[in-house]
């Protein structure tokens, strides 16, 4: 048989579709839903996932921490000196980092390192400048901020327009507010933990969070090429007893698990959401079988067998879940790159964190458009095959004794 | 030389599995259709002739005996084969009519070529020559509701001729129409069997359909009488 016969079953199965119209909207509208909610879900979280990889490329190898109380605290800075001696070491850097407040509730994070070494790292966050220049070695109180820092000054409620020589009043630890002028405008490839990135020198940032010149709060370390990694992160540990050394893989580890636990209750919420689905999908498949298999009856007395039904009724199922994950799909991808996943996007990435439109970070990929055609149509096809085939077995001479 | 076109040899047909509500339908019936002849199933309701009749449609097995198309035995047939000899074959008039009623006149007669590899629009086509034959070429995109009941039974029977098959069986064919409209249908089904070579078989307990018939078995119980 050739691809003729097949279009005409097909054709019959929209026919039905459009007949039985209001049981094939109510199962197109139900797969919208779960797959725009399961598609914008997943294009979040590859975002953050790819966010977290670009995040990692312009950050540091390891990060060393001090923890007291099991809350991180500040490091003296001998601990330079004695990392910068470990093998495999090829850079030691300082910070001094912390949140601080505009003025307008918002927090944005400020990074206060050196910047000769820190400007001579290949593409360390913050330093490929779009407007402006980076930090100059010896001046203080200036600062290169992300693009979002300008998007987010423009969007509040009173507009600012800060460009490079604005001066930006940030309040201190001591509730005094120190000036800092911008002069530079740096471009990035992560949104969540550069957007509102500000980076300034070191000695600026220690008089913001009122930090001894002896101690700093942390200490990035860029690894020799073909170092291993582990073995690095391990002498650190040995040589400092009392420090906490993060690489990469950790780091990776606790950004997925800030950004990305909150997506297994959405998970969890799209599974029964897929499962009022199958659920509708089945009984509006079993109902109205008398009428349905009296339609069945006359086209197999009418020369139709087993296998045309069935093909019948799996192209209806195969329309519908097409037609409502292509939806789903569009609908997701308006309302996370189109409007930026208002409430959504607040739930998985946190309500305090500082994004705009535009600025959440979104992936998609082939990998999410197969997983959600697959979860909409398998489902689907499995949940009608059962009253599809019971339908289709049916007997002809049912036509003719009238049941 | 008459040449049978359709036999049946001993065949049963029970239903209810010898339950407590089994039921033999049909008892060891042997008939034989001659080509070209017009062959009336005659007798009372319950009698056996319309399950005789699926039989003879390959609508149904039998229980017991066989039944022989064209010198073939087709009661062991598969599912797929019986299809194909009743798309190919046997054009089928309904007691009900049976037309799907969301689709059109036209919709409905191309209905058996859709499970070909015909184009649909060639399908309508044939549909089209065919229900104007019926004089139905002004209803041809009418749907079944709005169709009166002789105009509903000339599109069942365009839809039973539109594969120009060898035999047309029919059930009570006259049953839901006038008597005016039962004459203009065996005037009809005349013209088929002189045209065209066709054998038709129906079960019917009309006695005019009867007397018309060219050949007449009666029923009674499930037997032949």
């Amino acid at each position: 048989m050739g691809v003729q016969k097949h279009t005409n079953l097909a054709s019959y199965a929209l026919g039905n579709l459009f007949k039985y119209r209001i049981r094939s909207v109510a199962i197109v509208v139900a797969l919208v839903i779960s797959t725009s909610l399961l598609c914008s879900t997943e294009f979040i979280h590859e975002g953050v996932q790819r966010d977290i990889d670009y995040s990692l490329e312009e950050g540091p190898d390891i990060i060393v921490q001090q923890l007291e109380a099991g809350r991180q605290t500040t490091i003296p800075m001998s601990w330079v000196g004695n990392i910068s001696q470990v093998p495999g070491v090829k850079i030691v850097l300082p910070r001094v980092w912390g949140y601080a407040d505009v003025g307008s509730g918002k927090f944005l994070t400020i990074m206060g390192i050196n910047a000769t070494p820190y400007q001579n790292i290949a593409d360390a966050i913050g330093t490929r400048i779009q407007e402006g220049e980076f930090l100059q070695e010896g001046a203080t109180r200036t600062i290169v901020i992300g693009q979002g820092i300008v998007d987010l000054m423009n969007a509040a409620s009173n507009p600012i327009n800060v460009g490079v020589g604005s001066v930006i009043s940030l309040i201190a630890h001591n509730q005094s507010l120190i000036e800092f002028t911008i002069v530079g405008i740096f471009e990035t490839d992560s949104n969540i933990y550069s957007y509102d990135m500000v980076l300034t020198d070191i000695q600026s940032a220690r008089e913001l969070f009122g930090i001894s010149k002896d101690k700093c709060m942390d200490i990035a370390v860029w690894t020799e090429a073909g170092s291993y990694l582990s073995d690095v992160a391990f002498r650190i540990e040995n040589r400092l007893i009392d420090s906490r050394v993060l690489s990469q893989d950790a780091l990776k580890d606790a950004m997925l698990r800030t950004y990305g636990d909150k997506a297994g209750i959405v998970a969890l919420l799209w599974t029964v959401l897929l499962l009022t689905v199958l659920l509708l999908a089945f009984t509006v498949s079993s109902a109205g079988s008398d009428e349905a298999r009296r339609e069945v009856g006359l086209l197999k007395a009418l020369g139709f067998d087993t296998v045309d039904i069935l093909e019948i009724r799996m192209i209806e199922s195969l329309i519908q879940s097409l037609l409502g994950a292509s939806l789903g799909i569009s609908i997701s991808i308006i309302y996370t790159f189109g409007l930026g996943a208002p409430g959504l996007a607040g739930l998985l990435l946190g309500w305090d964190l500082v994004l705009l439109n535009g600025g959440i970070p979104l992936m998609i990929s082939i990998a999410t458009l197969f997983l959600v055609y697959s979860m909409a149509l398998i489902p689907i096809l499995v949940a009608t095959v059962i009253p599809a085939w019971r339908n289709a077995i049916t007997e002809p001479d049912i036509v003719l004794r009238g049941i | 030389m008459m040449e049978v076109i359709i036999r049946t040899e001993g065949v049963w047909k029970s239903f209810g599995q010898n339950g407590p509500r089994h039921v033999d339908a049909v008892k060891d019936v042997t008939v034989e259709i001659i080509r070209g002849k017009k062959t009336a199933l005659g007798g009372p309701s319950g009698s056996g002739k319309t399950t005789l009749l699926g039989l003879m449609m390959l609508l149904t097995t039998p229980s017991k005996g066989k039944v022989y198309i064209e010198g073939e035995d087709v009661s062991r047939f598969s599912e797929v084969f019986r299809a194909k000899i009743r798309r190919e074959k046997i054009g089928l008039i309904l007691q009900a009519n049976y037309l799907i009623p969301h689709l059109t006149a036209i919709e409905n007669v191309a209905l058996p070529k859709l499970c070909t590899d015909m184009a649909k629009s060639r399908a309508e086509d044939i549909a089209r020559d065919k229900l104007e034959q019926l004089d139905l070429g002004h209803r041809l995109h009418f749907k079944v509701a709005e169709l009166s009941g002789g105009e509903q039974q000339r599109v069942s029977i365009a839809r039973a001729l539109v594969n120009n098959p060898k035999i047309l069986i029919a059930d009570e064919p006259g049953s839901s129409i006038d008597k005016k409209l039962t004459w203009n249908l065996l005037k009809l089904l005349d013209d088929m069997v002189k045209n065209n070579a066709m054998t038709i078989v129906l079960a019917s307990h009309n006695q005019l359909i009867l007397d018309w018939a060219d050949r007449s078995y009666m029923m009674d119980e499930g037997k032949i009488v």
